[in-house]
């Protein structure tokens, strides 16, 4: 395998990239943005290539396009996109510091979560500001994953099998509190409740676009940096306490990482399941790299299954509009299945 | 039947018989006992309490107790044959299949005759189960209970994504079944439970009569077969009273999560391990349990009322992760 090392600034850091995951990468980046501008395109208001390009430009065919493109299906793609990245870096993250492949911020309960935490908002406090969303979705989901952990870590140091069981009962323990939270509120903001839960792009606008992108902005050096530490963590804790890596904290760091992702992805588009779980996967099928090069492949794949399950959830029955989340499920599960059947490790675990 | 199982039968009935009191008195007008009996004893058309008792409060009692019982038989003998303490129709996905077929069927085919529900929700309790256990067993290790958790877990979810597919296509044919989806005892009619009762029976005398060959088979195949149990066929058996249970439950109130799984322990913990005498323990208590229930979703958050299913779900799940914790 051919690999390119670079070292700029006098060696003060290096990487070692693989050709053939640089590759793939730039045929994801392509692919994704052949979905973006077909979900540009199509819709009860079909615009050309030629008039979705000259509505970018700036010079729309109609003034009607002006709308519909930068009002309504260019936040919709961005913002897909980006939820997508984040789903697929978060369960990344999870699969690496829990050393197991089943995990999944949507299976664990922490997306669960950040869904009640929003609901409740949604119900109780309808009037709240848009801004202070994801902040609650993130003090949810990092709720839930304390509590997880706590729970699972306190006999015999956190066997993997009981955090993901365990994440299951909190799960559903979760759903039905959300279910009760919905029963109770006002029939309107259930409505809208609900719409958000099946994890529906279509409500977004502007403010997801920027606060999704100011997300991305602020976890990425995080990302970046977390990458050594995932490294050596993903070797075992006797690996990584003898490469000197502080485990403990660095776990928490990680874990949180990984909360705030999914949780600032499920603020803007709802609990989206199963992208956490089989980007990652598939990002590893599609090339062997290094840590930091499988973060931006997988950031690529949850991308694009998102944007894909929401065009084709659009497209495929309109004017009904299948939720992203509906498509993801369907499409994800058989992968985990796959995963189930195949995974060595559901017989260590 | 031990000892415990003696005693504790009639403590248990004597139970029921107050829970059921106590669940047709309470509501959003209290009725007082002694005019529950009167409505029960010595009917007076005239009288509204009466009419309230007979006709609402009455019907509902019933189908909790009916349900109650049916959910706990089937997940202790899940938990029996499989021995895994985490096994119960809801966590295995079989609920959410029966829902799933019973949704397609009334939604597009317009089966709404109550004749075929049981039908419907057996089938997909039968295919689901085949699914999950077919997983679990492919799997590398064998059916654990992690394996066939995260199968259950895994087809539920598919499910589930399907049956809010169908939601969203056809509003209005799903609108009516929405509150069904989330395991209610409100307002179900009394058709249903009379097409329902044929299952629930045969699965409960099919239950009783298994009893032994399960108490044999929990404590390992090789155990059984020492003992002279067919073990295929017990198995197969078990399943069939196991499916039969659970689609009638699923007809008559749709799918209430946890049920299952709570009550069988609760009933090993009081008469230990011989399963003649946790299936019949186990019916009464979940009777118990689910009349229980029932009230609390009535009373709580009164004048709205939690579906029931949502209670056992916050009441189960806390018990699924403790038993987590605990057995394994």
């Amino acid at each position: 395998m051919s690999v390119l090392v670079l070292s700029p600034w006098n060696g003060r850091i290096s990487m070692r990239l693989h050709r053939h995951a640089l590759v793939v990468a730039a045929l994801l980046l392509v692919a994704l943005i052949g979905v973006s501008v077909a979900s540009l395109m199509s819709g009860s208001y079909p615009l050309s290539l030629l008039g979705v390009w000259s509505t970018l430009a700036g010079n729309p065919p109609e003034e009607i396009a002006r709308t519909v493109v930068w009002e309504f299906r260019f936040p919709r793609t961005v913002v897909s996109a980006i939820a997508g990245a984040l789903f697929g870096l978060s369960g990344a993250i999870l699969q690496y510091v829990t050393r197991n492949p089943l995990a999944d911020p949507s299976l664990v309960g922490v997306s669960q979560g950040a869904g009640l935490a929003v609901v409740s908002a949604i119900v109780l406090f309808p009037e709240m500001n848009l801004f202070w969303r994801p902040l609650l979705a993130f003090a949810g989901a990092l709720a839930v994953a304390a509590l997880i952990q706590s729970i699972a870590m306190q006999r015999t140091g956190g066997a993997t099998m009981r955090f993901i069981l365990t994440g299951i009962g909190v799960a559903a323990f979760i759903a039905a509190i959300t279910n009760a939270m919905l029963t109770y509120g006002d029939i309107d903001q259930a409505h809208a409740a609900l719409g958000w839960l099946a994890g529906s792009i279509h409500a977004v606008g502007r403010p997801e676009v920027w606060s999704l992108t100011l997300c991305l902005a602020i976890l990425t050096p995080g990302l970046i940096w977390s990458a050594r530490y995932l490294s050596a963590l993903r070797l075992g804790p006797e690996v990584s306490i003898g490469l000197g890596v502080p485990i403990r904290s660095a776990r928490i760091g990680m874990i949180t990482l990984s909360v705030a992702l999914a949780a600032f992805a499920v603020a803007a588009v709802g609990p989206l399941g199963f992208v956490g779980l089989v980007a990652p996967h598939l990002a590893r099928r599609l090339a062997h790299s290094g840590v930091g090069q499988h973060l931006l492949l997988t950031a690529l794949t949850g991308a694009l299954m998102v944007g894909l399950a929401d065009f084709v959830g659009r497209i495929a029955f309109a004017p009904v509009q299948i939720p992203a989340g509906i498509l993801t499920a369907i499409l994800g599960v058989p992968v985990f299945l796959l995963l189930i059947l195949k995974t060595q490790s559901t017989r260590q675990l | 039947m031990t000892k415990a199982g003696w005693f504790s039968l009639p403590v248990l009935l004597g139970g029921l018989v107050l829970a059921f009191g106590w669940h047709i008195a309470v509501g959003a007008k209290t009725v007082p006992l002694h005019v529950v009996l009167e409505a029960l004893v010595a009917y007076d058309q005239s009288n509204f309490d009466h009419v309230v008792v007979t006709d609402l409060r009455l019907p509902r009692a019933f189908y909790a107790v009916l349900v109650g019982a049916a959910l706990a038989v089937a997940g202790a003998l899940m938990q029996g044959v499989t021995r895994n303490p985490l096994a119960e129709p809801g966590v295995l996905g079989l609920l959410t299949g029966a829902s799933l077929v019973v949704v397609m069927a009334v939604g597009y085919f317009r089966l709404v005759d109550p004749a075929f529900i049981p039908f419907l929700a057996a089938l997909g309790a039968t295919v689901t189960a085949a699914l999950v256990w077919g997983i679990a067993a492919a799997a590398p290790g064998g059916s654990t209970p992690l394996t066939l958790v995260l199968a259950g877990a895994a087809i539920t979810g598919f499910l589930a994504a399907f049956i809010s597919l169908a939601h969203l296509l056809d509003q209005e044919s799903f609108d009516r079944l929405r509150v069904w989806l989330t395991g209610t005892l409100a307002g179900r009619s009394t058709d249903v439970l009379i097409w329902a009762l044929p299952w629930l029976i045969g699965g409960l005398v099919l239950a009783l009569l298994l009893a032994p060959q399960v108490t044999a088979l929990a404590m390992g195949d090789e155990t059984a077969v020492g003992l002279g149990v067919d073990v295929a066929r017990v198995k197969l058996l078990a399943m069939l009273s196991v499916i039969s249970l659970t689609a009638a439950a699923v007809a008559i109130a749709g799918p209430m999560a946890f049920v299952g799984l709570v009550i069988p322990h609760v009933a090993r913990i009081l008469v230990g391990a011989d399963y003649r005498a946790i299936v019949p323990v186990s019916a009464v208590l979940g009777a118990v349990y689910l009349l229980v229930v029932d009230i609390a979703a009535r009373m709580v958050l009164a004048p709205i009322e939690v579906s029931t299913g949502i209670v056992t779900a916050l009441l189960g799940a806390p018990f699924f992760v403790w038993l987590v914790r605990a057995r394994l």
